[in-house]
């Protein structure tokens, strides 16, 4: 075996671990209903803020503790306890991801959150007349 | 809708000339060149020369006219109106040029015109000048997908490129509103008195010199990429590496500039806590970066001897498509969620992919050695394109023209490239050089599979209903969640990043290490080892240091390793520079571009793998027991005015001050001293009371002093107990520095935290607020106290807060006589009685009594109660004066009284320790230079070499 075989060997073999590992590590984009199906397991859901819904930050007691209702794409809300400091203009966010997983009493999780503002890069510049 | 008043349309009506001719000129470049080439034409050459400066000189009037309208803040202008306005300083306007697609379309296109400019001043001067023309060819037909980019036409119904050119009454979203056809819209109408502003996380100076350096290592990376297919075109294999090798270093010196000025805006401006996050932005430009320096090391092979010639051609050509895919993944909208600073699509999709998809088919084409392979290989693409575009469906055909092209790319390999030379020896410089360009490109294969997760969803759709089949009949879940097409990225990125990547970086810091003792063909293996046998040992020496003063354990052997090459990196590259080059600066590139790079990963293992949180609140409630996934209590409560312990140092909040928009915070930082108690001082341990016995300095633990020094006191009162200062071991010293984070105000962009850092030659202190009272509300001026809250409450209602629980016993009118004489009868003073209770203490009791003064049946002013201990400050809002009932025995009174609660002002800081940072920056500079060196040589060096 030529040694130009076997780097060629290695060379496909950790592509494909790669590939595999970008996989394995991946996490799942789910709706709410899917994540309280499957509690404890990490998911991402996307949604925006349910803005009719108070969002509790009380850093006195807590100060990487916020919790608030998020409605994702199908319409279902859920209170969500995230386990950071309320972000800067939160009230204003326009799509939120959560990264998280739901537990048995019908709550989310989230570990990490990130958030889209409205117009932080292209504002649909619409102008009325 | 003949004149609109105080509109400039002969701005934008040159601007789309320009546009027009910019494109015209850089398709009559290509044809020209392409003729030229094909012909051997001096004649076709010399037009496409003109039509190339042609179409330099209307790129810089786009520029020149962009800037203009910039300048003049002329509103009726999108692009203008959307990214500047008239508070923004100056300094700044570069950075709106750039901020949106349109302008860093131009900024690209801009240096590619500067590159294509001096690469016909040198070939003036007559070197490598048959290269001319068919590396002209490459970058004029680049210039033309550039153009079309910002041409902003429309051929039937589909739009070529977005124009920065467009009047916002031009838009098509604006077309046909009534305001349109209003000769005086621009007076008329308030919104364009004035602009939307730049983003204020742009608003630094590292954005204004970071993407036009990143721009311009994007746009090096085409000369390596014209010359490498020139090559093909021409099949003179190895004559484009000599005039290309110092293009492809110059890339790597500035392309790794620019994505570490990208690393130092993050660190310096973002608050994520960091300068790298393996965000998609930031990927997308590290992989053609690990390439281009695979491509550019196995060029000084192959210019040599011929060895890994397919290799060589497959880094280059792919250093410029990862350019261009990383162009598509963060411009045309594909990675949506996944990353937090990429543009949205703007309908720039069809455009890029075609731009990528086009060049891949190109290098392709042109791999293939003979003439009936590329016309056949030509014809598919052709087909799949038509098929994709007509019948819709896009995603299948560019699956098969990844299958053919995978296909083709083999069946190149094998017809041209697959050499029957004897392969080259385990002690020769070139096979390790092959073996790390390999090892690079693995690197980037991951980088690059992972940030794409979002791209194979969208190319996985299609095979839904074929991957759902065969999991149900091979009963494998995994093709069901392919099938699924719902990956998201890694949810722990950067751990995912890094597992994967560190050994990638340790075979590289090894090669990087001994390869240059190597040399070329063969060498002496006792001569290899004399020579490099101190840096092993003097590498083995550093590790052992670090581990020992950074406190590595077993399980981060991973990291330990890491460490050692590194550090074995950086002593045999100082040792090749001294001992073999013996100092000569000459050569010297780069072996002090190989330290830089030694210590740019020695500097970043450091410091992330041993970033301190010394924020890490340990007073709060513990967030674990809500979920496990929940350990990052990273963030400090501070109370205005209050000093609090923070890692190495006392921290106190000072004071808050607004200026220019921004909302600094001042934190000052003291030193910890030991405490000295005295005999006779009282402290409080738990519900104990103790009293010193002696002098003494305090010792780590309580218990430890406790037998010797302290007494407890029994009998004491309940106020003394709580008076008493807490016991503790350490004392603010003098103060040693203060730090001001603050809070951009903006209420268009949002308001963003930024951070401030404390430099020290080991360790950066970095703090930025997570949290604070922004004043925002009318009612909060910076009185020292947040924003009130007001309930509805009754008499023997509760009010729970977080430090104190409040009980109102009574509201009654004070009828006392000093209150009656000093105010008259027209007023009427009510007054809330309350117990408050510390949340925590069972036992600890305080009253407050806030009051309201009423007259004529309206609030005229109130007073609040404040309670220091518990932080916390009660006010009377409102009594409805009508309903109002005196107290009296067995009556319960129900009226509702507005009640206010708000807490002493405070922030919410995070703060990280970075150790051995310093050493991440002065890599930089090394790295840098080091490239910068060696490019100057070789730029020097190529006349006596040239044919």
């Amino acid at each position: 075996m030529k040694r130009s075989h076997i780097i060629a060997i290695v060379i496909i073999a950790v592509s494909i671990a790669a590939l595999v590992g970008s996989l394995y590590d991946s996490s799942t984009y789910a709706d709410l209903a899917q994540a309280m199906e499957d509690p404890g397991t990490e998911y991402h859901v996307v949604g925006v803020l349910d803005r009719s819904q108070e969002i509790i930050y009380e850093p006195s007691l807590n100060a990487s503790l916020t919790t608030f209702t998020m409605k994702d794409l199908s319409g279902k809300t859920c209170t969500v306890h995230l386990a950071k400091a309320k972000p800067q203009d939160f009230e204003r966010s326009e799509r939120l991801v959560l990264i998280g997983s739901a537990t048995e009493n019908g709550e989310f999780h989230a570990r990490d959150m990130l958030m889209k503002c409205p117009s932080k890069y292209n504002e649909e510049n619409r102008i009325e007349g | 809708m003949s004149a609109y008043i105080g509109e400039h349309t002969w701005a934008g009506q040159l601007g789309h000339v320009l546009t027009a001719s910019s494109f015209v000129m850089a398709l009559l470049a290509t044809v020209s060149f392409l003729l030229a080439t094909q012909r051997n034409d001096d004649h076709w050459k010399r037009l496409g020369r003109l039509a190339f400066h042609g179409h330099t000189l209307a790129v810089l009037g786009i520029i020149v006219t962009l800037f203009l309208m910039l300048f003049n803040h002329w509103f009726e202008y999108d692009y203008v109106w959307k990214h500047s306005n008239l508070a923004m300083s100056m300094e700044y306007i570069a950075s709106c040029f750039w901020e949106g697609q349109e302008g860093s379309f131009l900024l690209w296109t801009f240096w590619h015109v500067v590159l294509g400019q001096v690469l016909l001043w040198r070939w003036r001067s007559g070197r490598s000048a048959v290269w001319e023309s068919p590396v002209m060819t490459i970058i004029a037909l680049v210039q033309v997908f550039l153009a079309t980019m910002i041409l902003g036409v429309y051929i039937g119904d589909i739009r070529i490129g977005n124009s920065p050119f467009l009047l916002i009454r031009e838009l098509e979203e604006n077309i046909g509103l009534p305001w349109t056809t209003m000769p005086n819209y621009l007076q008329a109408i308030p919104q364009f008195a004035d602009g939307r502003g730049l983003n204020p996380l742009l608003q630094n100076y590292w954005m204004v010199i970071h993407p036009p350096t990143l721009f311009l290592g994007f746009a090096a990376t085409l000369i390596p990429f014209a010359y490498a297919l020139a090559g093909l075109w021409k099949r003179d294999h190895q004559g484009w590496m000599t005039p290309a090798l110092p293009w492809a270093f110059f890339g790597i010196m500035v392309l790794g500039t620019g994505i570490l000025m990208g690393g130092a805006w993050a660190y310096e401006a973002l608050s994520f806590g960091g300068f790298w996050a393996w965000d998609p932005v930031e990927n997308a430009s590290l992989v053609p970066w690990l390439t281009l320096v695979g491509a550019g090391h196995l060029m000084l092979v192959n210019k040599r001897k011929s060895t890994s010639l397919f290799t060589v051609y497959l880094l280059t050509l792919i250093t410029f498509i990862l350019v261009l895919y990383s162009t598509f993944l963060t411009r045309s909208g594909v990675l949506g969620d996944t990353s937090v600073h990429s543009f949205t699509g703007d309908g720039m999709l069809p455009g890029l992919l075609f731009f990528l998809l086009f060049f891949i088919g190109l290098s392709v084409l042109l791999l293939l050695p003979r003439t009936d392979q590329r016309r056949f290989y030509a014809l598919i693409s052709a087909a799949l394109l038509v098929i994709g575009v007509v019948l819709e469906i896009p995603v299948p055909a560019i699956l098969l023209f990844g299958a053919v092209t995978l296909g083709n790319l083999l069946i190149a390999y094998r017809s041209a490239f697959n050499s029957s030379e004897p392969e080259e020896s385990l002690w020769s410089r070139e096979f390790w050089l092959f073996i790390g360009s390999l090892v690079l490109l693995l690197s980037a294969v991951q980088i690059t599979f992972s940030t794409s997760i979002p791209v194979f969803n969208l190319l996985l759709e299609p095979l839904g209903n074929g991957l759902r089949s065969l999991a149900s009949t091979t009963g494998i879940e995994a093709f069901t969640q392919l099938a699924d097409a719902r990956f998201a990225p890694p949810s722990e990125a950067i751990e995912h990043y890094n597992r994967w990547q560190l050994p990638f970086a340790f075979i590289t810091s090894m090669l990087v290490a001994f390869t240059q003792y190597l040399r070329w063909k063969d060498s002496d293996r006792r001569k290899f080892w004399r020579d490099i046998r101190v840096a092993l040992l003097l590498a083995a020496l550093i590790t052992a240091v670090c581990v020992w003063a950074f406190d590595y354990t077993l399980p981060e052997a991973d990291r330990v390793a890491l460490l050692f090459a590194t550090a074995f990196a950086f002593t045999a590259n100082l040792g090749y520079a001294t001992v073999v080059l013996k100092g000569r600066l000459k050569n010297a590139g780069p072996s002090v571009a190989h330290v830089g790079f030694a210590l740019v990963l020695l500097g970043a293992l450091i410091s992330t793998s041993r970033t301190e949180e010394v924020s890490r609140n340990t007073k709060n409630m513990d967030l674990r027991f809500l979920n496990e996934a929940f350990d990052n209590n990273e963030d400090i409560l501070l109370y205005r005015g209050d000093t609090v312990r923070m890692g190495d140092h006392f921290v106190r909040y000072r004071e808050k001050e607004r200026k220019e928009g921004n909302l600094y915070f001042a934190m000052d930082y003291y030193g910890v001293e030991p405490r000295d108690y005295r005999a006779g001082d009282t402290v409080r341990v738990g519900d104990m009371l103790f009293v010193s016995q002696s002098d003494h300095r305090a010792g780590d633990h309580f218990l430890a002093d406790q037998p010797a020094h302290w007494r407890p006191v029994d009998q004491h009162t309940r106020r003394a107990l709580w008076y008493a200062p807490e016991w503790s071991n350490a004392r603010p010293g003098a103060a040693q520095f203060t730090l001001q984070p603050f809070i951009q105000i903006n209420p268009r962009f949002g308001n963003v935290p930024e951070p401030d850092t404390r430099h020290w030659w080991n360790k950066d202190l970095y703090t930025h607020v997570r949290y604070a009272d922004l004043e925002a509300d009318a009612d909060s001026a910076d009185d020292g106290w947040m924003p009130d809250r007001t309930y509805d409450k009754t008499v023997g209602d509760t009010i729970v807060t977080p430090t104190a629980i409040a009980i109102i016993d009574s509201v009654y009118v004070m009828r006392d006589s000093a209150t009656k004489s000093m105010l008259g009868e027209r007023y009427t003073v009510y007054a809330a009685q309350m117990r408050v209770r510390d949340l925590y203490r069972s036992d600890r009791w305080f009253e407050a009594r806030p009051v309201v003064i009423y007259a004529d049946g309206a609030p005229v002013m109130g007073r609040a109660a404040e309670i220091p201990p518990l932080r916390v400050k009660y006010g009377l809002s409102t009594v409805d004066a009508a309903a109002f009932v005196e107290p009296s025995a067995g009556q319960r009174n129900v009226v509702k009284y507005g009640l206010t609660v708000a807490e002493a002002e405070f922030v919410v800081l995070q703060a990280l320790m970075f150790p051995g940072i310093n050493i991440l920056w002065i890599g930089c500079v090394l790295l840098a230079l080091g490239t910068g060196m060696a490019v100057w040589q070789r730029f020097r060096e190529r006349p006596s070499k040239q044919a």
